[in-house]
């Protein structure tokens, strides 16, 4: 055990975590629910909409977290603005601190690929990768044909209104297919990343602890730890690890919210063709 | 004794539950379940629109009636059908019991589609005919329908085919932007995925390990001593904290002396 692995960086502030822990919570219930209506004529979804206590109520809880979401996503938007460093306005979203995809990405990004097939030295990640900032990105992107899609379902007679009704069927589709993109994703490719990668085996605590091991980092994001340290603000942001118990607690969180997905992912793939789509 | 087991019914051989899923359940079932609507036999009216004089006598229908190929001008949509009387809607009309209502609100036909005759849906006077479709059909169930309500197509047809490029083609080049964009979006990330996680299982274990000697010698130069303090430290918060702050002092001395050209 080397003495360094215990200091780890800060990563994700404590809004950030929360932001983070609602909208976990937030997608299970909407992909449980969903699919649960989805897969209704399935004995694995009738199960599933018995947890929400029927079918009929299984959409009266999806538009209540819909709706709940969609105010997740506009209390975060204000987070950003309020966030944003207004002073140096314009170039401070080009801080390599930011999220924002930058062109340096999508060389990284080939560079990677490069990586794994032993071509090219592994890049360099700042504090975001490439693939961070589309996982970050792409919940705005669901959040909005999602939230956009579902609001016109949940009140089809004002919807309406505003639409032609065969908006509706498109509305529908469009619905039903990024729903299934957005789950699939999260539960494959970003539990796969945050799960089973050998780096993070048996789980990546940082989402949940706020911070990443330094050992780890010094690999996986080497220019994000050489900013800091060349600019000598590293030890602003080393803490050390939380208590074992807190961090007992966060793997079950973790391997509770992993369990629900896997179980809603391998239900829906086993009775995929069992629905009438 | 064998012939008397042909005649008779399947043996059940236990009381297998066959309304617990809807569709099996619509198959086995004679009647809809809403009883105080016939379906079974329905008293047939005579069709509105025909041809006076020809189908009357014995044989009440014409013999070519069930080929008459478009019925959607006709008063009684089924006019001279054979046994239409004792079959069941999905029975000929497998592509309209894909829908939301019928799959998963459980409605049958006749409670969107009435009962006999069942108007064809150009018939000028026809509850389907757009004008009134609103009040006449979904009004039944959503109030306040409207006439854009009312367009939303019930049997929605399947978006994937070809045929809805020509009936509804938004619904079907939306349907395959949105495949391709999600279809995109794994080609990409699932093969990179896979990849990560194979070339991590390559990094030499080793290679890392003395990497991580090489620096932690060189940051911190007596570990064990902060070992020692870290297992002190357990659970208890303030003397945690106060520990903290003089290892992360530490940490930044050891540091400047390292590189002594570094200003802290
Ligand atoms: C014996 C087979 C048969 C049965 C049973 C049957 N139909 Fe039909 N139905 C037809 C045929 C054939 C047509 C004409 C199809 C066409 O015009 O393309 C038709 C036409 C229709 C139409 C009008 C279609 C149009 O384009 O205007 C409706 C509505 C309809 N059926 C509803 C029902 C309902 C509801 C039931 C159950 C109560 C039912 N049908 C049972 C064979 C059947
Ligand atoms: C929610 C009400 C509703 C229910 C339930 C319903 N239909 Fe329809 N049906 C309609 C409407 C509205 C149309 C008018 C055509 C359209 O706009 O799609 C229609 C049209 C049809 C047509 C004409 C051809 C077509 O596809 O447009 C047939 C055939 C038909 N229905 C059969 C059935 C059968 C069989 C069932 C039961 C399994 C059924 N319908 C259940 C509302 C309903
Ligand atoms: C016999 C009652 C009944 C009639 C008639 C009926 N509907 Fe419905 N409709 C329902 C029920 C019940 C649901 C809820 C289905 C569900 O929860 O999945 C529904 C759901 C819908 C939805 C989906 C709303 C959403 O948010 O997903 C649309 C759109 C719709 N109906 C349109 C129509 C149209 C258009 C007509 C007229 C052609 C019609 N309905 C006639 C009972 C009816």
């Amino acid at each position: 055990m080397n003495p360094e692995g215990r200091y780890r960086i800060r990563r994700f502030s404590l809004t950030q975590r929360i932001f983070h822990l609602l909208l976990i919570l937030c997608f299970l219930t909407q992909g449980a629910t969903g699919l649960a209506r989805l897969y209704i004529e399935t004995n694995w979804g009738r199960s599933l909409a018995w947890i929400f206590s029927g079918y009929e109520s299984c959409r009266t809880i999806h538009i209540i977290v819909g709706i709940l979401m969609i105010l997740g996503l506009l209390v975060h938007g204000c987070y950003i603005l309020y966030k944003l460093n207004w002073r140096r306005f314009p170039f401070s979203l080009l801080n390599p601190d930011s999220i924002l995809p930058h062109p340096r990405d999508i060389k990284q990004f080939f560079q990677h690929i490069g990586w794994f097939l032993g071509l090219a030295k592994a890049p360099r990640f700042e504090r975001w990768n490439y693939f961070e900032k589309f996982d970050y990105w792409a919940v705005f992107w669901g959040m909005f044909i999602l939230g956009g899609t579902g609001l016109l379902l949940a009140f089809p007679l004002t919807a309406s209104r505003l639409i032609p009704g065969w908006g509706l069927n498109v509305a529908f589709w469009a619905h039903r297919i990024e729903a299934l993109l957005a789950l699939c994703h999260v539960f494959i490719i970003h539990f796969f990343i945050g799960h089973l990668r050998r780096q993070n085996f048996p789980m990546d605590r940082s989402m949940f602890e706020g911070s990443v091991d330094l050992t780890a980092a010094r690999h996986e994001k080497s220019a994000w730890v050489t900013r800091l340290e060349e600019t000598d603000s590293l030890e602003e942001f080393l803490v050390l690890e939380v208590s074992s118990t807190r961090q007992a607690f966060f793997y079950f969180l973790g391997y509770i919210f992993l369990a629900a997905g896997v179980y809603l992912l391998i239900g829906g793939l086993l009775n995929i063709f069992k629905i009438t789509w | 004794m064998l012939i008397f087991l042909l005649i008779l019914p399947d043996l059940l051989t236990a009381q297998e539950e066959i309304a617990s899923s809807i569709r099996r359940y619509k198959e086995r079932e004679v009647s809809t379940g809403f009883y105080e609507e016939y379906e079974v036999r329905p008293q047939r009216q005579r069709p509105l629109l025909g041809v006076p004089g020809i189908s009357r006598g014995i044989f009440p229908y014409s013999p070519s009636a069930a080929r008459v190929r478009n019925r959607s001008r006709l008063a009684d949509s089924h006019w001279g059908l054979k046994f239409y009387e004792r079959r069941r809607c999905e029975e000929c009309h497998i592509r309209e019991t894909k829908d939301l209502h019928t799959v998963r609100a459980n409605l049958t036909c006749r409670q969107c589609h009435g009962l006999e005759p069942i108007a064809g849906l150009k018939h000028y006077y026809s509850p389907y005919n757009p004008i009134r479709r609103h009040a006449y059909v979904c009004a039944k169930c959503h109030e306040g329908a409207s006439v854009s309500f009312a367009s939303y197509l019930v049997h929605t047809p399947n978006p994937a085919l070809l045929s809805t490029q020509k009936s509804f083609p938004i619904l079907f080049y939306l349907f395959w932007i949105m495949i391709a964009v999600a279809a995109g979006t794994f080609a990409l990330f699932l093969p990179l995925t896979v990849l990560w996680g194979f070339r991590e299982l390559f990094i030499k274990k080793e290679k890392v390990k003395e990497e991580i000697e090489e620096e932690s010698e060189k940051v911190i130069e007596e570990p064990e001593e902060v070992i020692e303090e870290i297992g002190e430290e357990g659970e208890g918060e303030g003397e945690g904290k106060r520990i903290k702050t003089r290892k992360i002092q530490k940490y930044k001395r050891r540091r400047s002396k390292d590189e002594p050209g570094r200003q802290v």
